[in-house]
């Protein structure tokens, strides 16, 4: 035996791992997981990463269906939109997207797919799903009955609540501009 | 006692998990020295590198149910080691780690005669010493511990196409290293 095979014989005794692990194991130090520890973990992964994925395609609906409501062109003038736009929608969307695809990366398969395609696949069925539920009226539908009524009747309010102002605003402009208006 | 020497990892493993807690010294047998091995390559230190395999050996004891049977074990427990090596390294980046100058590795696998093979065995540590750990643990995995592209892309969990990439590139390193190093 060479000198260099000895030292490493001699330093792979030092650690005696089956001495050191399965003390451990016999005395209970160290237990075994459960199998329903994983499988409420997994099912739990999956609940939570469909909850964020049906939450983003939701607030991606509601985007929708607030510029459908008045058109970026529309009647609602830029800087108005800019005040009155619920800046927390999209930031949710994308924060549940996000969330989603982190959930999604730790996933097994993911490795063995193209991850940017999977990622780019996952934003658009997000936003077709969104579009298609507005497509649909299903949204209007929504804001009319069932349990998200006041949600959409409370964006509406605030809408017209900031329409009416713009409107009395404008109607004012033109009184400064033109006295006999 | 049943006798397990003869049956696959997996097996061993639906054994250890349904039968007998015990059995599972056989596998601390049969991947302490893959194992060491490979966490010596990762972190070029064999106090550290005993540290990684005791720590994985356990969390791999530890979470035995999660591991699907169908799946190879090998793959799953040189993954776990990764994922314990990798932590360690990034919590020592800035340190320097020591190198061994009087170890020699057995591989235990018979090497092809290529050039690569030839040029890893004769100056394996100095020239994965010196690569970047991106390609270092891929070659290592493929040509010292045998392992496929597919086993790899399962340890790294990257995709196959990346896993080839890299050994593609990490070979042209290591000559440009190895020759280096014979001027």
């Amino acid at each position: 035996m060479s000198k260099t095979k000895k030292i490493n014989k001699v330093k792979t005794k030092k650690f005696d791992f089956e001495r050191l692990i399965m003390d451990k194991v016999k005395s209970d130090k160290i237990v075994m997981k459960p199998k329903w520890y994983f499988v409420i973990g997994s099912l739990l992964s999956f609940v939570g990463f469909a909850s964020l994925i049906a939450f983003a395609i939701f607030l991606v609906n509601v985007i929708f269906f607030i510029l459908r409501s008045h058109g970026p062109m529309g009647s609602w003038k830029l800087q108005t939109m800019l005040n009155n736009f619920p800046v927390w929608v999209p930031i949710a969307a994308i924060t549940g997207i996000i969330t989603g695809i982190f959930i999604l990366k730790k996933y097994d398969f993911s490795y063995k797919k193209n991850f940017p395609l999977l990622i780019i696949s996952l934003v658009m069925s997000i936003i077709i799903a969104a579009w298609m539920i507005d497509k649909f009226g299903l949204n209007e539908n929504w804001s009319k009955r069932g349990p998200m009524k006041g949600f959409y009747q409370k964006l509406e309010l605030n809408e017209n609540f900031y329409l009416r102002n713009q409107r009395l605003m404008d109607v004012d402009e033109r009184r400064r501009n033109h006295p006999r208006w | 006692m049943t006798d397990t020497s003869d049956i696959s990892d997996e097996q061993l493993v639906k054994y250890i998990r349904e039968k007998d807690k015990e059995k599972y010294a056989e596998i601390i047998k049969r991947f302490k020295d893959k194992l060491m091995r490979y966490a010596l390559y990762l972190t070029d230190d064999y106090h550290l590198a005993a540290d990684v395999v005791q720590e994985s050996f356990i969390k791999t004891y530890i979470n035995l149910n999660s591991f699907d049977i169908k799946k190879k074990f090998s793959s799953w427990i040189y993954r776990i080691v990764h994922n314990e090596a990798m932590n360690i390294l990034r919590n020592r980046s800035n340190q320097k780690f020591p190198i061994l100058e009087n170890v020699e590795f057995d591989s235990g696998i018979n090497l092809e005669n290529d050039l690569i093979k030839k040029e890893l065995q004769a100056h394996t540590h100095y020239c994965l010493k010196n690569l970047p750990i991106l390609y270092r643990e891929p070659l290592s995995l493929f040509f010292l511990e045998d392992k496929s592209y597919e086993e790899i892309s399962d340890i790294l969990r990257l995709p196959t196409g990346t896993v080839g990439t890299r050994i593609n590139r990490g070979k042209i390193l290591m000559k440009k290293i190895c020759q280096k190093l014979k001027k």
